[in-house]
């Protein structure tokens, strides 16, 4: 397998190469079929005419996600902007499609996009970034430091194992799949044919109800309370010592960032999945406040299923879910460590589902966790069978 | 700027002047219908019903008219270099507390100092106090520490310039919630959280610098040992309920960071708090005279001063909690208990502490051990856990108490420290800017899990970062002599982890499946399971293989530690440990209760093997 995915890489190298050299190649009038106003042969607004003529049908690209931004527009549409309504313009306009040279290198030098390409975009909270290792710092200057790639510090983590084997984004992100407005090219199982030889892979539930990344997504990055402060005077900024974000109007912070092993609930395709909060947002006018206003308004408290890319051979032990409530976010009191309630953030609990929602699926069921972690026989058996083999080969020596 | 301002100039002055001004009002009411210090300071609250004379605390010509005059010889009790105020204002009278007070760790810092030292520069040869006074060791040989002003490198200025600011022989003014004063009224006058003075004498009122009244308290609230304890181990904090996270200044409050703000610009959140804090008991509840104010010996660490134990009042699995009854009308808890709304008299039955010295407020009656709160008088029932199965397993004899009673352990992972000479630094205890500053950031923080390892005890205890500095040091010509640079510890360049009772216990203890089936809380932080190797996921920047918030990894089935223990014979668990601990897994899905009696006694993993076994397993 992983002379398979160093083939995979070195080939998705070498036709990045070549696609320079033969637009070198082309007469100019090749690309540059329009004068005027639509000069830019690659520009969305023209919807890359000097490109599609020979990459047909990718200028689709431009009606999807990655373009319009819908998703995005949506979300902020049922949350910030109802007290807001210029919150997309202020805060969401630096990541978008605007032409087919946002991801495929110069005009000098057309190429397939590497990973750090693609993570102009996606980097910090957003999928893609993980990848790499990488997990958003706190928004505080105190945890702003290290390097930064693309103006963003982060965290490092253990990167996705098709990462450290070459594997571009592009690998399973095609361009045919992105113009045709699939998130993907490849799914796990397209290269991958679950070992049976592997315990949790023969348990008949894992294969037909999970999601391979449900186990495989070793961490993901988890934002529980975005806040977005408006300072209508940027001179009150300064208390706040935050990091500078694009907007003048604006600072984000968030009340607390993890990188565990992701929650978990039922995706679109009634598959458990990891999730995440997408976005549990709150906002504060720092002026309306100051004027015994409203402040820490909760927009919204939604979850997204996703996949982390953070995939490793290995998972977090059997009770990681099967005796983790609050992982499926139904945290007993008794665990409880955080107080939301005394911080007036209008939840009880973050690993509670009340009063929240997954917008691209559903938690997990009370009855159906209970019934999981019931550890019926097969779960013992398994269980055992599985801590067996693994502790016959810890050694008992250790080295200091 | 505040604090800068404060230090600069006008401290000794309005130290005196404060201290002068508060104290004397309350004595000079007192029979001294002439003195000058109640005609200027009228309305100064009374110190307390025993304290008198305003001279006999606060010196000074009461005779004189004139003001300058008047003050004159008045003892510096605020001021860091008037040592000599101790001995002239409170220890004529006290004089126990205060000989006790000169070895005292609060005061000499002498454990910070050299943790300090052990942690950067490793040990000189020689012992240092903040004042280098004379004292006794805990064998009670006298010897002569060095004061800390001439540990001349790093380690000297980093405790000069970043922890000297809290402690109990300095005064801090102008830190927003943690100014205080210095000496005795470090903790027996209550500041507010701008130390300004609140009260009703005209001539002192909205000054900074200056309790917020004149109104002694001779037993200490919350909020006075927070005022210091609220960094590095936090455990102010912890015990209310309060974290200091990730300084996300969030949720606002009125439109200011929030939503509760603390020294450094640090906001908090709220966590569920400590179970004694919920129930109404405070600091000084638990903690004794002697652990606050020291016993009369120089300990070497705050963990060999601290007489208290859980075990104290709650038994361990093997020993109920031990009294002794009071037999003499001067017996120090009959004599310390005299303002508590129960005093405690001859024949009381007290509690002892795990030095054997009696607790001045629990004490067992009709079969109950009572605690009393110091200052409410409120009486709390002490639930004695001694031979109950579920704290008799096998094995967790070993365990510190708060082990499975720590909800929460605050953690700090990697601090790292900037030391510019190209800048002036405040040296707290030189009382003046010298070159070099220091600068800190960090990676990240958490509260739970939290990783065990043995402590100084033997026994098995959380640990916290402790520290995990990386050292970045930049030379007057701008060099950079050191970039973050893992010091040496025991010889080796390692981070350090510490054995820590975060104070944010809880009632229910951790399942046994929390800790056993979790890797993170044996020291491999994050992580997941891979074949038989352990790989963590959030990495240290200067390794690619080395777990950031742990401090063991296993490859193809050897366990390694790659971070130190601080403390005396403490250490990360052995491989052997770590795979005992893990098997433990072999019984739980089906033996999940501690009271299970399969863990009274030591577990046989070959129990599996046998016919009972095999046939339960093998079953449909």
């Amino acid at each position: 397998m992983r002379l398979t995915m160093l083939f995979i890489a070195a080939f998705c190298l070498g036709l990045s190469s070549e696609s320079a050299a033969l637009h070198k190649g082309l007469a100019c009038g090749s690309c540059h079929v329009q004068g005027g106003a639509a000069s830019d042969p690659a520009a969305a607004s023209g919807r890359a005419a000097g490109c599609i003529g020979c990459h047909s049908g990718h200028d689709r690209i431009f009606d999807h996600a990655m373009t319009t931004r819908s998703g995005e527009k949506t979300f902020v549409e049922r949350s910030y902007a109802k007290v807001d309504s210029g919150f997309w313009e202020k805060n969401c306009t630096s990541c978008h499609v605007g032409g087919c040279l946002d991801c495929h290198g110069t005009r000098d030098g057309i190429a397939k996009p590497s990973v750090a390409v693609c993570q102009r975009c996606h980097k910090g909270y957003f999928t893609g970034w993980d990848y790499s290792g990488r997990a958003p710092r706190e928004d505080n200057m105190r945890y702003q430091r290290g390097i930064a790639v693309n103006g963003e510090t982060f965290l490092k983590m253990l990167p996705d194992v098709h990462y450290s084997s070459g594997m571009t984004c592009g690998t399973c992100h095609s361009m045919n799949s992105l113009a045709e407005g699939k998130t993907s090219s490849k799914t796990c199982r397209d290269c991958h044919k679950p070992d049976r030889k592997v315990i949790e892979h023969r348990i008949t539930a894992h294969m037909e109800r999970l999601e391979c990344y449900a186990c495989h997504s070793a961490w993901g990055a988890q934002e529980y309370g975005t806040f977005f402060l408006r300072f209508r005077d940027q001179r009150m900024k300064e208390d706040f010592d935050l990091k500078p974000g694009s907007s003048a109007e604006y600072l984000r912070s968030a009340y607390l960032k993890k990188q565990d092993a992701p929650p978990l609930g039922i995706n679109s395709r009634a598959r458990v999945s990891p999730i995440r909060p997408m976005f549990i947002a709150y906002y504060t006018d720092i002026m309306t406040a100051r004027n015994n206003g409203p402040e820490n308004i909760l927009l919204t408290a939604e979850w997204r299923a996703y996949f982390p890319h953070t995939v490793q051979r290995g998972s977090v032990t059997c009770e990681g879910c099967h005796d983790n409530p609050a992982r499926f976010l139904l945290e007993p009191e008794s665990m409880r460590v955080y107080n939301l309630k005394k911080d007036g953030m209008g939840l009880e609990s973050f690993w509670l589902q009340k009063g929240q929602r997954v917008i691209n699926g559903s938690f997990m069921e009370l009855a159906r966790y209970q019934r999981m972690s019931g550890k019926s026989p097969t779960y013992k058996k398994a269980y055992l069978e599985k801590w067996k083999i693994f502790l016959n080969r810890v050694e008992d020596s250790s080295r200091h | 700027m505040l604090i800068r301002t404060a230090w600069q100039g006008k401290i000794h002055f309005t130290i005196l002047l404060l201290f002068s001004l508060q104290t004397f009002l309350s004595g000079c009411q007192i029979g001294m219908k002439e003195s000058s210090c109640v005609r200027c300071h009228k309305g100064l609250e009374h110190v307390s019903k025993t304290h008198g004379d305003c001279v006999s605390c606060h010196g000074g010509k009461p005779l004189e008219e004139a003001k300058e005059k008047a003050h004159q010889g008045i003892f510096g009790i605020a001021n860091p270099e008037y040592i000599g105020r101790w001995e002239n204002g409170c220890a004529t009278c006290h004089r126990y507390q205060f000989e006790r007070m000169k070895s005292n760790l609060m005061y000499t810092a002498a454990g910070m100092i050299r943790n300090i030292q052990l942690t950067w520069e490793g040990e000189d040869g020689n012992s240092y106090t903040t004042h280098g006074e004379k004292q006794f060791d805990a064998a009670g040989k006298p010897f002569s520490p060095k004061p800390v002003a001439e540990l001349d490198n790093l380690s000297g200025e980093l405790y000069r310039k970043f922890c000297a600011r809290c402690h109990v022989g300095a005064e801090t003014t102008g830190v927003y919630s943690a100014s205080h004063a210095s000496g005795c009224a470090a903790c027996h006058f209550p500041w507010n959280d701008t130390g300004t003075y609140q009260g009703t004498d005209q001539t002192m009122r909205g000054k900074a610098g200056h309790s917020a009244s004149h109104i002694m308290t001779p037993l200490p609230d919350i909020q006075v040992c927070s005022r210091c304890h609220n960094r590095s181990g936090r455990i102010a904090l912890s015990y209310q309920g309060l974290y200091d996270g990730n300084n996300g200044m969030v949720p606002t409050s009125n439109g200011e960071a929030g939503p509760v703000m603390v020294s450094g610009a640090r906001n908090l959140t709220h966590i569920t708090a400590d179970v004694h804090f919920a129930a109404g008991m405070e600091c000084i509840d638990c903690h004794t005279s002697r652990d606050l104010m020291g016993d009369g010996f120089a300990y070497l660490n705050m963990y060999l001063q601290t007489e208290i134990s859980c075990e104290d009042c709650h038994g361990s699995a093997a020993e109920i909690p031990r009294y002794r009854e009071i037999i003499r009308e001067n017996d120090e808890a009959a004599r310390e208990s005299r303002s508590y709304k129960l005093p405690m008299q001859s024949g009381m039955r007290m509690i002892q502490t795990s030095k054997g010295r009696s607790y001045s407020n629990v004490f067992y009656s009709q079969g109950t051990i009572w605690l009393q709160g110091k200052r409410s008088g409120k009486l709390h029932k002490s639930k004695v856990i001694t031979a109950t199965p579920e704290h008799t397993v096998a094995g967790h004899e070993r365990l510190e108490c708060y082990s499975c009673h720590s909800r929460a352990v605050p953690q700090c992972y990697g601090c790292h420290t900037t030391y510019d000479t190209q800048q002036d630094g405040h040296d707290f205890i030189k009382g003046d800017y010298t070159p070099g500053s220091f600068s800190e950031t960090e990676d990240y923080r958490m509260l739970y899990p939290f990783p065990l390892a043995l402590n100084q005890r033997g026994r098995i205890s959380p640990v916290t970062p402790g520290c995990q500095t990386f050292i970045t040091v930049i030379e007057p010509d701008g060099n950079h002599s050191k970039t973050e640079y893992v010091s040496k510890f025991k010889g080796k360049q390692q981070l350090r982890f510490a054995p820590f009772y975060s104070h944010n216990t809880s009632k229910k203890a951790l399942g046994c499946a929390e800790c056993h089936s979790n890797p993170a809380f044996l020291g491999f932080g994050q992580h997941i399971v891979e074949g038989n190797s352990i790989k963590g996921t959030l990495i240290c920047e200067r390794s690619d293989n080395k777990p950031l918030d742990g401090f063991l990894t296993m490859r193809n089935g050897r366990v390694k530690s790659y971070s130190a223990i601080t403390r005396e014979n403490s250490r990360p668990l052995s491989g052997a440990e770590v795979k005992r601990t893990l098997a433990v897994n072999l019984c739980l899905p089906c033996h999940d209760k501690p009271k299970d009696p399969i863990y009274r006694k030591g577990v046989d993993y070959r129990a599996l093997d046998d016919a009972l076994h095999r046939r339960l397993l093998s079953g449909p």
